[in-house]
């Protein structure tokens, strides 16, 4: 005989869990449409002299730190719970917010959270200090930042830098495309040191050599017609 | 797929110092390069792979001798009464193989890992859960229940309730399964026992094929009660197992009317009419 209690039981446990993902839910949400507003002051950057980009910037800045204490909302729930159970809820989001960072900061944004060595870009453990998260958490079971996150936060902001390079040199700007060049192929670079398995991160970085491409054919077409500015390095 | 890259071929004669960036800092602090950063983050990646694969690869196995054990029960005609020895025994060998291999993946899912790694390993725990819920079936005609499980792998490996729902949803192809052999094998007392079991409630003592229908029935409508909210994706597979398992219950149904009607007029061999051809799911 079939003891209808089980099917009692599980539908319990049904209704626990989605409470939990509707509160989580209701927060990405917020995170989500915080974040689209992020990304349009962000896209005013393609058409912004760099000397005019202050500004957007500040205004980006607002609404990264708007996105912030939506973390920090997230985070207070879901360290509530097992971290990767729920993880897939809001990872989108969060790459989102990290590649926003990061263009921010590479614009010249953020300096003060700039980790002191850094180079052009902020490292993970920037990003986690910034978010006040903690960052690839390996033992504790806790809300955090995970490298795949940052790396393919890392990989958008290639992408938006390529776009950039073109747009740069319709506003007359022939410096930075040879600035984004460099900063592109380096992180290409890195990224050919990693053993990537059959999963997001492979097919996402297998697109960054288009974006390399995209930049170095703007470089070329700057340095065939003698348009590079001297100073700046050449590609 | 390219698992391996080989970028000592590669061009590496790019310094951070050589971007702009860099050299607007302050370039007295030796700065992290790019390169030894994703060299930090290649080896947690690549460790991070391996022990995916490592538990992959138990899960695997886990579910290979957990179809074993089925197989074998599926050679058992009778439900509510002790195994026969040797199918027994032999399962038991197989249990125990089952336990040492999660007991080999429980160091891999300490803490934050148990749930990073839970699809991997739920393949294996479904299939498990399948064959130990079988097992338990057909020694006492119960279900066995979430706890019961649990308690039947190391402590450290997390049966979720959905790998549980699962492995019953699989547990109603092999009731249909085993009714539908036991039904075809010629036991005279067949009819009967449907009738008794089925007008009298749960009195059923001896092999009761009859009793798998309503049992069948009683589980069908168990998970059809379940309301499960479409908005957050939960148990992916369900609408899928849904449709096997209405099909199964629909089955064994169709062949207990099957001796019902002409059960007296049937020569010996005779097995069930099904008009469509049986089709045993196998995850």
């Amino acid at each position: 005989m079939i003891d209808q209690r089980i099917f009692e039981n599980l539908q319990t446990k049904i209704d626990e869990e989605t409470t939990v993902r509707d509160e989580l839910h209701e927060i990405v949400q917020t995170l989500a449409r915080r974040g689209r507003s992020t990304q349009a002051i962000l896209s005013r950057a393609h058409s912004t002299p760099a000397d005019q980009l202050k500004p957007v910037l500040d205004d980006v800045t607002k609404e990264i730190l708007a996105q912030k204490q939506e973390v920090a909302r997230l985070k207070a729930v879901a360290d509530q719970h097992p971290f990767y159970k729920y993880n897939g809820l809001w990872t989108r989001e969060l790459q989102n917010l990290v590649a926003s960072i990061e263009l921010c900061a590479w614009l010249g944004g953020l300096q003060e959270h700039k980790g002191p060595s850094s180079t052009s870009f902020m490292t993970i453990e920037d990003v986690g200090k910034f978010l006040d998260i903690p960052v690839n958490l390996k033992e504790q079971d806790a809300f955090h930042l995970t490298i795949e996150e940052y790396l393919l936060a890392l990989i958008a902001m290639v992408e938006e830098l390529a776009r950039l390079a073109v747009n740069s040199v319709t506003l007359g700007d022939y410096t930075r495309p040879m600035q984004i060049g460099n900063f592109v192929k380096e992180v290409f670079a890195g990224f050919q040191l990693l053993n990537l398995k059959n999963d997001i991160l492979r097919k996402r970085s297998d697109g960054i050599k288009y974006s390399v491409k995209k930049v170095e054919d703007v470089v070329y077409d700057l340095s065939l017609r003698n348009l590079v500015p001297k100073g700046g390095s050449s590609a | 797929m390219g698992t391996k890259r080989d970028w000592e071929g590669q061009p590496l004669e790019l310094n951070p110092q050589d971007t702009i960036m860099a050299e607007a800092e302050t370039e007295t602090q030796p700065a992290p390069s790019i390169l030894s950063i994703f060299e930090n983050f290649r080896d947690e990646l690549d460790e991070h792979h391996d022990r995916r694969e490592r538990i992959i690869k138990k899960s695997r196995d886990i579910t290979a001798l957990s179809k074993k054990i089925i197989f074998a029960l599926q050679r058992v005609r009778a439900t509510n009464q002790p195994l026969p020895p040797k199918i027994a025994q032999e399962n038991q060998t197989r249990f125990d193989q089952i336990h040492a291999l999660f007991e080999a993946v429980v160091p891999e899912q300490l803490g934050i890992n148990g749930w990073r790694y839970q699809r991997q390993i739920s393949g294996g725990i479904q299939e498990f859960i399948e064959a130990v819920s079988f097992d338990h079936y057909l020694r006492t005609q119960t279900l066995i229940t979430h706890a019961e499980c649990s308690a039947r792998v190391p402590s450290g490996i997390l049966v979720s309730e959905e790998d549980y729902l699962m492995g019953l949803y699989d547990l109603t192809g092999e009731m249909m399964r085993f009714a539908v052999l036991s039904l075809s094998s010629g036991n005279a007392t067949a009819t009967k026992v449907i009738e008794n079991t089925a007008s009298e409630g749960e009195k059923s003592t001896v092999a009761s094929q009859g009793g798998i229908v309503v049992d069948l029935r009683a589980m069908r409508a168990g998970f059809e009660a379940l309301s499960l909210p479409k908005r957050h994706y939960m148990f992916r597979d369900m609408e899928k197992k849904m449709d096997v398992m209405q099909n199964s219950v629909e089955k064994v149904e169709r062949a207990a009317y099957g001796i019902v009607v002409r059960g007296s007029e049937r020569p010996s061999g005779w097995t069930p009419d099904l008009s469509s051809a049986v089709e045993v799911p196998s995850y």
